[in-house]
């Protein structure tokens, strides 16, 4: 049997590892006694809650501490809501409170058997965020499924439609002779393809914008360079039309999605050319607030009042036209509306029968330093060198050196015609598929000297100072003095790209310099 | 490894004598600024630097190589780090790649880029410390699109007058700018003309370009006296139009010949000594050390240059002399890889060109790219304002003396237009 101070300090130890334990739980404790007085608060308490709570404290007092503590943040009037909370001591109780750092903590009250209470702090923050997240995410999933549903029933009636005349005119040209109806049927038939082709590729871009799939890349840019663009693009089909398509350019930068705003502006250009017959169809802009409302005018058929406020929803067609002409899928504007919502971009529409529409698109202005150089932030000498585009005569019988020659030419930008010999280099100037500024000739080639080529091809131009040089392998004194009293520079190979860099620039651009160089 | 008490012997290819002398004599400075201030704080990783420098004379290919090749057999240098030497057409990275070692330069070509991505495991040690030509003229149709559209500057018409001096570097700059022009709204209405230069005599294609009327006149040659001269014969009769002047108007001795007929003139360098704090502090050290008369935005070039290739060394734990390729690699992997922020803005290493990105041309991130920095003469006297990018300017444009000043707002003449389009 062991003795009773040795098991009272067992108990005691066992007790400590409690403490400790409860210690250590991220929930805060607090316990009251039955006169109303705190007995326990564990660590955990402190962690989570800032609150002025001390052992001993009666409470009355911790009530009116958390009432008037700022910390916590109680529904109505503190001192009612302290009066409540008072009186509802040893009771059992669940709540939620909102603290003042944004958490939110469950607290739960429960009396204990010797008619005093504890109550506990959890920490429930997470678990709310994500159930209010379940519960958007679900709400939102039932508006898009019933937004699907009633795309789909839309969608099946407009593809039903190009399909149920496919099934007639494959029928009708199953039974036809003559060739010329046949014909005239398989065209048909070609048409409706292409529509349900088109609302099929409609219905694959809303569907990747419904599920999030396109992800805006916003950057600054030249407005010009967009316009240009789209007016290469549509150029042809209003000519065809023969109404006049004009755009007003503003040198402006924007800030957006260039490919999205191009995909917006060309489908609105799209429709106002396709409903418009005479007149014309006008793209410009206008300054409003800090960015520029685009807008395209033209003077089509125009849209009712009631019309304007539907154009952008889906599968909408301005009524009557279904009859009349069936012209678009009632997609497009539909697309629009989703490539602006995602690029938080107003568009609207102003119209009057019989007079026009202008259908318009609000884009920020952007820093002008920031805009994009478009592929000019690809730079190399090809594109921006002092040789770039440059027209060159190259003539070398050997294949490889030729072929070897034409490359590093081509990497500086030179616009190089290669020809193995005289003949065919007189023949690339005299058909007119080049006019050289600089000759490049072999010394040695087969049949002539490439002294005689150069001559040949400045007789054909007339140009007796059209800038020359002779590659040569021959490195005789006598070949050297030959062509260099023929007054023409020469380099001995294999030819040092530098060399010939600053031999073709003093040819080009600084001739003086070369005849002061080239001494007598 | 070497010893530690052995020097790491740094080249450097400066012009002492001939027509980039003044400059040449900046860029030895920086070098002798940058080794005394890393030899201070114990060198490179203990060993102290020291600098071999070869005159490159008038900067031929001949000259420039013959340089290289005489710093990398007799003094065996780790790297070659200086400012510019034009005229080589990269012609000395072929004894430098071959003996696999750093250079570091400022010829701001843009066939640099075409050498370096040629062969990129060939010249792995080349880098260009500062951007190339070719951003000046984007640079330029930038800037001048930014006085416009942000009110400072109505220009009268969208026109731009260019003339190129017969360089390449003038060239370039000047197709560029032609190119860049039209996107920005602009229309080149003369030119770019290559007048062979070295000139003084300007008046000839002054009057061609009157016949166009432009809004803007650039002039892409680049010596500070023959520009001088173009803009005191500009004067005489002068046009209602911006002048841009390239780089040599920077120089001191462009305003000291032009004098009051320079004031107005607009110029930009690719690279530039900043008048923030610590370009302010540099200024103090540099003339301190090398006088008044010293010129520390040129220096502070080679100054730059200098510091980054130490720190990039340090970071490689070691230079590596002429041979030791894998050492070197690593020291410009750690060049490549480093942002470092310099008395004149940012190096930062393009990834393929290991050329120095440009801001805000093509970075519209400060801190990513070294300020292409325009600057515009308001007193012959006094340094030039620096006039732009944000955040770096200090004043604002003004209206050059010869021309009429902003216009009063005009109402447009009824158009062809009645729904009100307006063409901004």
């Amino acid at each position: 049997m062991a003795d009773a101070p040795a098991q009272a300090a067992e108990g005691e130890s066992e007790l400590d590892a409690v403490w400790e334990g409860l210690d250590v739980l991220d929930t805060g404790i607090l316990i009251w006694s039955s006169d109303r007085k705190l007995v326990y608060i564990n660590e955990g308490f402190h962690r989570s809650c800032a609150l002025p709570v001390s052992l001993g404290m009666r409470y009355e007092d911790y009530v009116a501490a958390v009432a008037h503590s700022q910390e916590w943040v109680v529904p109505g009037d503190p001192e009612q809501w302290a009066h409540d909370k008072i009186g509802d001591f040893g009771t059992l109780s669940d709540s939620d409170f909102q603290f003042a750092t944004g958490n939110t903590m469950h607290v739960a009250q429960r009396p204990t058997r010797a008619d005093g209470m504890a109550v506990t702090f959890t920490d429930v923050t997470a678990v709310k965020r994500n159930e209010r997240e379940l519960r958007e995410a679900k709400e939102a999933a039932e508006a898009t499924d019933e937004a699907k549903s009633r795309f789909l029933r839309a969608a099946n009636h407009d593809l039903r439609q190009p399909l149920a005349s496919l099934k007639i005119l494959i029928y009708n040209c199953l039974q036809e002779q003559d060739e010329e109806q046949r014909r005239e049927i398989l065209h048909a038939m070609g048409v409706s393809a292409s529509i349900m082709e088109d609302l099929l590729g409609a219905l694959l871009q809303i569907g990747q914008l419904d599920a999030g799939r396109i992800q805006p890349r916003i950057t600054s840019f030249q407005l010009s360079e967009l316009f240009e663009r789209i007016q290469i693009q549509f150029d042809h089909q209003a000519q065809e039309k023969g109404i006049d398509l004009r755009f007003v350019t503003p040198h402006k930068t924007v800030s957006t999605d260039r490919a999205l705003l191009e995909r917006i502006l060309s489908n609105f250009v799209a429709n106002a050319i396709r409903f418009t017959e005479v007149g014309g169809v006008l793209v410009g802009c206008r300054k409003e607030g800090r960015g520029l409302r685009i807008e395209v005018v033209d003077t089509g058929r125009g849209i009712s009042e009631e019309d304007c406020t539907r154009v952008f929803d889906e599968f909408y067609r301005v009524t009557d036209d279904s009859r009349k002409q069936r012209k678009g899928l009632g997609l497009g504007l539909n697309i629009v509306k989703r490539l602006a919502d995602l690029l938080e971009h107003p568009i609207g529409v102003r119209s009057r029968p019989d007079k026009g529409s202008i259908f318009s698109v609000w884009v920020p202005l952007g820093n002008i330093w920031h805009s994009d150089i478009g592929p000019a932030a690809d730079v190399s000498e090809a594109v921006g060198g002092e040789f770039a585009g440059t027209p060159v005569l190259l003539i070398e019988d050997d294949e490889i050196l030729r072929e070897s020659m034409a490359q590093l030419l081509r990497r500086w930008g030179i616009d190089v015609h290669p020809a193995p010999n005289k003949d065919e280099a007189i023949r690339l100037v005299s058909e007119g598929l080049v006019t050289p500024e600089l000759i490049i000739a072999d010394y040695n080639l087969q049949t002539r000297t490439g002294l005689e080529a150069i001559e040949a091809v400045r007789d054909l131009v007339d140009d007796p100072e059209m800038p020359a040089m002779v590659v040569t392998a021959d490195a005789e004194p006598k070949v050297i003095s030959n062509i260099q009293k023929a007054g023409i520079p020469v380099l001995v190979k294999p030819v040092s790209p530098p060399r010939l860099r600053v031999l073709m620039h003093n040819l080009l651009f600084e001739p003086d310099f070369l005849k002061q160089t080239m001494g007598p | 490894m070497d010893d530690s008490s052995e020097f790491v012997p740094i080249g450097s290819m400066v012009p002492l004598t001939g027509p980039s002398a003044a400059d040449g004599a900046e860029f030895r400075n920086g070098i002798i600024l940058a080794c005394e201030e890393l030899n201070a704080r114990g060198g490179l990783l203990g060993r102290p630097i020291k600098p071999f420098f070869v005159d490159t004379c008038r900067q031929t290919a001949k000259e420039v190589v013959s340089a290289a090749r005489l710093l990398i057999e007799k003094h065996k240098v780790h790297a070659i780090v200086n400012g510019y030497n034009i005229g080589a057409q990269n012609s000395e990275y072929e004894p430098i790649a071959d003996a696999g070692i750093i250079y570091v330069h400022a010829n701001t070509l843009l066939q640099h880029h075409d050498t370096v991505m040629s062969d990129p495991d060939r010249y792995f040690g080349c880098f260009m410390a500062d951007p190339a030509d070719y951003w000046y003229g984007p640079g330029l149709i930038k800037f001048l699109s930014w006085l416009r559209d942000s009110g400072q500057w109505t220009p009268k018409s969208n026109r731009i007058a260019i003339v190129s001096g017969s360089t390449p570097y003038s060239i370039v700059i000047s197709n560029s700018m032609a190119k860049a022009a039209a996107s920005y709204g602009w229309q080149v209405c003369f030119g770019p003309k290559i007048v062979q230069t070295p000139t003084s005599q300007w008046r000839d294609v002054i009057e061609e370009v009157r016949a166009t009327d432009p809004a803007v006149f650039a002039n892409t040659h680049f010596y500070a006296g023959d520009l001088a001269h173009f803009q005191r014969q500009f004067v005489e009769n002068p046009m209602d139009c911006l002048v841009y002047l390239q780089y040599g108007a920077v120089h001191r001795t462009f305003a000291d010949i032009a004098q009051e007929a320079s004031v107005g003139v607009i110029v930009s360098s690719i690279i530039g000594l900043l008048r923030d704090e610590m370009g302010k502090r540099f200024e103090t050290r540099y003339k301190a050390r090398f006088g008044d008369g010293s010129t520390p935005t040129i220096g502070c070039q080679s100054y730059s240059n200098l510091h980054h290739y130490a720190v990039g060394a340090a970071m490689a734990g070691g230079s590596g002399a002429p041979g030791d390729f894998e050492q070197n690699r690593k020291v410009a992997f750690a060049l490549r890889g480093m942002i470092y922020r310099t008395v004149h803005g940012t190096i930062r290493y393009h990834p393929d060109w290991q050329a120095v990105v440009p801001y805000p041309v093509l970075t519209p991130d400060p801190s990513l790219g070294m300020p292409h920095i325009f600057y515009q003469i308001h007193d012959f006297r006094a340094p030039l304002a620096m006039i732009a990018p944000e955040p770096y300017n200090t004043e604002r444009f003004i209206y050059p003396p010869w021309m009429s000043g902003r216009p009063t707002e005009t109402k447009p003449a009824p158009s062809a237009n009645p729904r009100g389009l307006t063409e901004f």
